[in-house]
């Protein structure tokens, strides 16, 4: 149990150190962007009708927010809020940023955890019997299938989706709410509503995890089902789905789990794009809005700091859930 | 034991002198096959592997293909991609193939029809496109058309084909009449280059990073793994997004496509820096590593003549892997506006305008150029697939 306890604290405190350097960058990255908050301010300032923007002016501004302070001294203050989850106010919408975020991060974190289950729930069965069959036919759709979740980017996958939608059906299947549900306090017809439209996006986001989770999975049971003990199992007259789930699929598991945050990752990448393209006003259509239209830096940083933080996280836990269920991987961390 | 020349002597010397007539056993075949294969050069052996695979030569010839497509763009397209080469009376316009028969009969040689367009009470008073079937225009070859510069500095103005009067588009054309099918094989070029300048900024990276944590090893190697780790949490296309936003909106195009380029290769390093140092410590430590420095060798000549040749081929592999990413990160930048701009034909910028739910219900041919796209990236991928599998000396006894 004390193993455990110490094994969990080092994966946090590492965990957490991950999280210090992406903030740096992060950070660091803000502060490249050219022009700074103050001058933001003031030159709103001017389109409300005062004058030219003069240097004492802008000096007095940056002293107010705090601009003046040395790189290292704002980057602990931002990192210390950002923990907490306030991340100050966007100078160009002039708006609390974790207000602005709020459901919104949390309806894009959730659609990608779905979106993430589901390439899961197809990939390990699919994968596990693609694996033990000799079945030429079976092996070769799925390669295919899989080399096409690697080439077809998701988000030409959801413009050809568009695409067959409008010409036959004739109907774009955008946004993530009807009309009448879009600013209603949750409620439980809100959230049927939600399930109605956010299919899509949880199919097109799990399509390329789903491809490369097959791949992952059938790949390492390939390798465990030609080992020793699996004969040896199916000697002793283990056989069926019994041998598969109970021998080689059980070790196969380590290594799946571990995969999880990087898919997770690779679903953030696709978020962005995909949400645009569905006209989703989610957390990845924001970031958008923030970079490409008016270089929102603070409301930038704080989409990618929390996407980063949510993979850090499930990284966290897919390391915890390891050393529950594989006694190998607690011993071997904390030795 | 026996008279005359032993057909097993190991020594095949004496069978094949001047006097002895030349007896290829089957032994001695298996033998030369094996010979061969032990005095075969790496390059040899990965290409004797590659061969074998269908799939991979498949692709791979489908890659020289689309390559040569690109490399050759100017000359293989009727006209000029950007708006100067554009066709005003067929904005919008539907593919037009080729053929070799209508109603008044066939010809050997193929035409299209010639295309007109009118605005009258008929029409509403709108710019209407009408074919007219009657009069031909037939396909030329090797025709003199917009000029252009090969690679970038053979100044030209032959096209492979063309027609005699008005143009030919036979991709169609997009809202400002701008020809589909030359641009996709200038997007291709573009992809090519793109992928090619951040692949290499990304590889010297690698090289660097990956080569000080591997080579010192220790805490040094340490920090590196930490940092490198960190990075690759972060989702690499938000990351571009937050990057690629620094660049000002009246940059020039060429300036736009070379700072693209360099931060798909400055965000591309991670997991090629890992690479370099998994193969550079497991490397260093093998035996004839040890045997080399026993007899002498300095640093460098180890590092050059034992430990370079021992990890290229795996590194060149890598490097064709992580190629289509590139190819693909450049094409979502361009697709969402943070990328390459308009004079420049990619296939992200292309697509730009084809969400429209206009364009989605008239004009599907503004989807032909992402079928090259998926080959383009297929194509790598397969080949990198198959790389990875020829250069792995152990792949055959795993299967």
């Amino acid at each position: 149990m004390l193993n455990f306890a110490r094994f969990v604290a080092t994966r946090g405190i590492m965990a957490i150190i991950t999280l210090m350097i992406v903030s740096l960058v992060v950070f660091s990255l803000m502060e490249l962007v050219p022009g700074d908050c103050a001058e933001r301010y003031l030159a709103f300032k001017n389109t409300q009708g005062s004058s030219v923007a003069i240097q004492a002016e802008l000096e007095a501004e940056r002293t107010r927010l705090g601009l003046d302070r040395p790189f290292l001294e704002r980057w602990g203050k931002w990192i210390v809020n950002a923990f907490q989850g306030e991340f100050g106010d966007s100078c160009i919408l002039r708006v609390n940023i974790a207000n602005l975020l709020g459901d919104k991060f949390w309806l894009s974190l959730a659609i990608c955890l779905a979106s993430l289950s589901l390439a899961y729930a197809i990939a390990i069965p699919v994968g596990i019997i693609a694996a033990a069959s000799n079945n030429a036919w079976l092996n070769n759709s799925l390669r295919i299938v899989s080399y096409l979740g690697l080439a077809m980017p998701n988000f030409l996958l959801a413009l050809m989706i568009m695409l067959f939608a409008t010409v036959w059906f004739g109907e774009t299947l955008t946004g993530l709410f009807s009309d009448e549900y879009r600013d209603a306090p949750w409620s439980w017809g809100k959230f049927v509503d939600l399930l109605s439209h956010a299919w899509l996006p949880i199919f097109i986001l799990g399509w390329s995890a789903t491809a490369f989770a097959l791949q992952t999975v059938r790949a390492l049971m390939s390798d465990e089902i030609g080992k020793l003990y699996v004969t040896a199992a199916a000697a002793r007259g283990v056989h069926g789905r019994k041998l598969l789930w109970g021998y080689p699929a059980r070790h196969a598991l380590g290594p799946i789990i571990n995969s999880l945050g990087f898919d997770l990752n690779r679903i953030f990448n696709e978020l962005p794009i995909v949400a645009l393209i569905l006209v989703m006003t989610d957390a990845g259509a924001l970031l958008i809005e923030a970079l490409a239209r008016s270089n929102d830096q603070q409301l930038a940083g704080a989409i990618i700091f929390l996407l980063t933080a949510s993979i850090v996280s499930l990284n966290f836990i897919t390391d915890v859930m390891l050393a529950v269920i594989d006694p190998r991987v607690r011993k071997s961390i904390v030795r | 034991m026996t008279d005359g020349p032993n057909p097993t002597d190991p020594n095949l010397a004496r069978t094949t002198g001047p006097h002895v007539a030349v007896v290829e056993t089957e032994d001695a075949v298996e033998r030369r096959a094996k010979e061969a294969y032990f005095t075969a050069s790496q390059g040899q052996l990965i290409w004797s592997r590659f061969k074998k695979q269908r799939a991979a030569m498949i692709a791979a010839c489908v890659l020289i293909f689309l390559v040569i497509s690109g490399l050759f763009a100017p000359f293989l397209s009727p006209y000029d991609p950007t708006i100067s080469g554009r066709n005003k009376d067929y904005t919008n316009g539907a593919p037009q193939i080729p053929q070799f028969c209508d109603k008044n009969g066939c010809s050997m040689r193929p035409f299209i029809h010639a295309v007109e367009r009118e605005r009258s009470m008929a029409t509403n008073f709108r710019w209407v496109t009408k074919i007219n079937e009657d009069e031909r225009n037939y396909v030329q070859f090797f025709v003199t058309g917009d000029s252009y510069k090969l690679f970038g500095f053979i100044p030209g103005s032959l096209h492979l084909f063309g027609v005699e009067e008005g143009k030919i588009h036979i991709f169609g054309t997009d809202e400002d009449g701008q020809d589909l099918f030359s641009r996709t094989l200038h997007a291709i070029w573009t992809s090519l280059q793109v992928g090619t300048i951040g692949v290499f900024i990304a590889f010297v990276l690698a090289l660097i990073i990956g080569g000080v944590a591997g080579y010192y090893g220790g805490w040094i190697d340490g920090v590196i793994q930490m940092i490198t780790d960190a990075v690759r949490t972060v989702p690499a296309i938000p990351l571009f997004m937050a990057v690629a936003a620094f660049m000002p909106p009246e940059m020039s195009a060429e300036a736009r496509f070379f700072y693209i380029s360099i931060i798909l290769g400055f965000i591309g390093w991670p997991t090629l820096a890992r690479r370099v140092r998994t193969h550079l410590l497991t490397e260093r430590n093998q035996e004839y590593v040890l045997a080399a420095q026993l007899c002498g060798a300095s640093s460098p000549h180890v590092i050059r003549r034992h430990l370079l040749p021992s990890f290229t081929s795996y590194i060149i592999v890598d490097l064709v892997i992580s190629f289509p990413y590139m190819v693909l990160s450049e094409t979502a930048l361009s697709f969402i506006g943070l990328g390459l701009k308009d004079p420049v034909s990619s296939l992200g910028v292309m697509l730009q305008k084809a969400t429209s739910a206009d364009v989605m219900l008239n004009y599907q041919w503004y989807f032909i150029p992402v079928i090259f796209f998926i080959a383009l990236v297929m194509a790598f991928v397969f080949v990198g697939d198959g790389l990875r599998d020829a250069a792995d000396p152990y792949s055959d006894t795993k299967k």
